[in-house]
């Protein structure tokens, strides 16, 4: 079962619905969490939303308690709580990206992505990982096309990975891949 | 246009005395014609504390015939409320929160009129309105004012607080009126898909409404959302305001939001793999403006109940920004006036829980002799303050000439 926890945002259903071809799907809002649904899980999601990370601590705690033990999966607020979480700064960008369809590009061979593929992604995101930014077993896997700013990030050896755009936006073109490839890599 | 005039309405006695009596009555557009509701046998003005029970209602009703239904409005404070989401201290006036009424007569005008009655003999008072107009229109704030929220919001976008928000001015003045008379002219210039019209003793609603939020049958849903707007001039035509929505990155962006966060708002309620856009990024003419327009659909997941569908989607959040919630909360904030219908929903629900709703824009309230327009346009990050200001303005303009 995957755990989606939503950070009363407004995609997240498209979020609920892209996991939801592949698993069952919970879905709460992070100040309602069903804590036994929790642990029974084995994929959490944390949802796109408003603000910056620091204004959801208990995502923090739960992703601190789960780190290594489920794998997790954050998606724009999500990935930067993540980051947030592995003491990244997570700051705001001069050019704000709302609605924007631009082209990424996989720039890790590390990736369980294809180096060097491109495809067009929905993009929401005002805030951005201050770069540079290293953290053991973290590989930062994809940028922007254009602008360079980093796009996703992977941590096979604990399960974790983020997307700074939405993958299950209309403007993403092969985001159910992605998140199939996601869902079915194994540690390692 | 074409519509109204072949159906002779001017020339239908029995229309034309429930026009000149002091009868309530609503009247809502249809594809290819019109709905009139009247003989109101029940009137429930929505509260918090009735709200829920009335939503509730639809579940155990039985639909038998053409009448089995509740029209009326859902103002946008008690949408806010169904969220959980708090109004505080805004100036308000004692408008209702939102109005529903049984119909026991519902008159369908297509090529021909036909009458659908649970009524025997139908009796008329003959009355006659007249419109005065008091004084002038005035703006409810000025572009300084404008200029100073709009700022407080642009910070929010860069802090990521809110993607798009939409601030709500006011054009008042001192007037009563005749919204048959009103509503009539506007469709001969205007007849934009979702116009309707409410005339009850004490109020009455005119409004040129384009946007669709929610068509439900059986188990399909639609929504249309509309985010762009141009001014219609002699040098424009469809395909070139096509290619302007397209070419324009601010208009792109903004309506690609709107786009995703109707599709999530109707994947709250339908089944997984269902909600489809149908037909994206098109444009829709009108008499003042083009709107660029996008339409979504699904299928609804079994056991929704009428209120877990108008929670989803309203307020319908083309007209509020993205995401909804936080976005409510900062509007809440700094918006000083009640927005009353504006942006609220109007439409019907069927005993058997089929509903059309819009969304409540480009309307005249007229109540307690003062008639209010209200007008919204979007601050996203590249949005000019001057421009945005201006822009409530072509959207108001339709509704503020039927007042010379």
């Amino acid at each position: 079962m995957i755990y989606i926890i939503d950070h009363q945002d407004s995609f997240t259903w498209n979020v609920v619905h892209q996991f939801s071809q592949f698993d069952k799907v919970y879905c709460s809002n992070y100040f309602e969490i069903n804590k036994s649904l929790l642990n029974k899980s084995n994929t959490i999601v944390l949802s796109p939303g408003p603000g910056s990370p620091k204004d959801y601590p208990n995502t923090s705690k739960i992703y601190n308690k789960f780190k290594g033990r489920k794998k997790i999966i954050g998606i724009c607020l999500g990935y930067q709580q993540i980051l947030h979480c592995e003491n990244a700064k997570i700051i705001q960008q001069r050019r704000i990206f709302h609605g924007y369809q631009s082209e990424v590009k996989v720039v890790s061979n590390k990736s369980i992505f294809r180096k060097n593929s491109k495809f067009k992604v929905g993009r929401y995101h005002s805030l951005k990982l201050q770069e540079p930014f290293t953290k053991e077993n973290f590989d930062i896997t994809m940028r922007c096309a254009k602008t360079n700013i980093a796009m996703a990030f992977e941590n096979k050896r604990d399960d974790v990975y983020g997307f700074q755009f939405h993958p299950e936006s209309f403007l993403t073109t092969n985001g159910k891949i992605l998140i199939k490839k996601i869902l079915q890599s194994k540690r390692s | 246009m074409k519509d109204h005039k072949s159906h002779k309405l001017k020339f239908n006695p029995y229309l034309e005395k429930l026009y000149q009596s002091d009868k309530p009555l609503i009247i809502y557009k249809v594809d290819n014609g019109y709905d009139i509701y009247t003989d109101f046998s029940k009137k429930i003005n929505l509260t918090k504390n009735n709200i829920h029970r009335f939503l509730n209602s639809f579940e155990k009703m039985k639909y038998k015939k053409e009448t089995d239904q509740y029209v009326g409005f859902f103002g946008y404070e008690i949408l806010n409320y169904l969220l959980g989401i708090k109004i505080s201290k805004q100036s308000k006036n004692s408008f209702y929160k939102g109005v529903f009424y049984k119909p026991e007569t519902i008159i369908k005008i297509r090529d021909k009129i036909s009458v659908f009655s649970n009524k025997k003999k139908q009796e008329f008072n003959n009355y006659f309105k007249p419109t005065k107009i008091l004084s002038p229109f005035k703006l409810n704030i000025k572009y300084q004012k404008y200029k100073k929220i709009f700022d407080i919001f642009s910070k929010k976008i860069k802090q990521g607080e809110t993607y798009q928000i939409k601030i709500c001015t006011k054009y008042r003045n001192k007037s009563s009126i005749n919204p048959i008379n009103f509503f009539w002219r506007l469709m001969k210039s205007n007849a934009s898909p979702e116009s309707f019209m409410i005339r009850d003793k004490n109020y009455s609603i005119v409004s040129c409404s384009p946007e669709t939020l929610l068509l439900k049958k059986g188990n399909k849903i639609i929504t249309k959302p509309i985010a762009g707007t141009l001014r219609r001039s002699k040098k424009t035509n469809r395909s070139s305001a096509l290619k302007f929505f397209r070419n324009n990155s601010k208009e792109t962006k903004e309506h690609n939001m709107i786009v995703d966060m109707e599709r999530s708002d109707l994947s709250r309620v339908c089944i997984p793999g269902t909600v489809k856009i149908d037909k994206e990024k098109y444009v829709e003419e009108y008499r003042h403006l083009y709107h660029y327009v996008t339409t979504i659909s699904g299928s609804l997941l079994t056991g929704m109940t009428v209120k877990n569908i108008i929670k989803s989607m309203m307020p319908g959040g083309s007209v509020i920004g993205c995401p909804k919630v936080r976005t409510l909360e900062l509007l809440n904030q700094q918006e000083k006036e009640n927005r009353n219908i504006f942006t609220g929903s109007f439409g019907y629900i069927k005993f058997n829980k089929d509903m059309r709703f819009n969304i409540i824009i480009r309307s005249i309230l007229n109540y307690k002799n003062t008639s209010e327009i209200s007008a919204a346009s979007g601050v996203v990050l590249d949005s000019a303050a001057k421009k945005e200001f201006n822009e409530n303005f072509i959207k108001a303009k339709s509704l503020l000439e039927l007042f010379k």
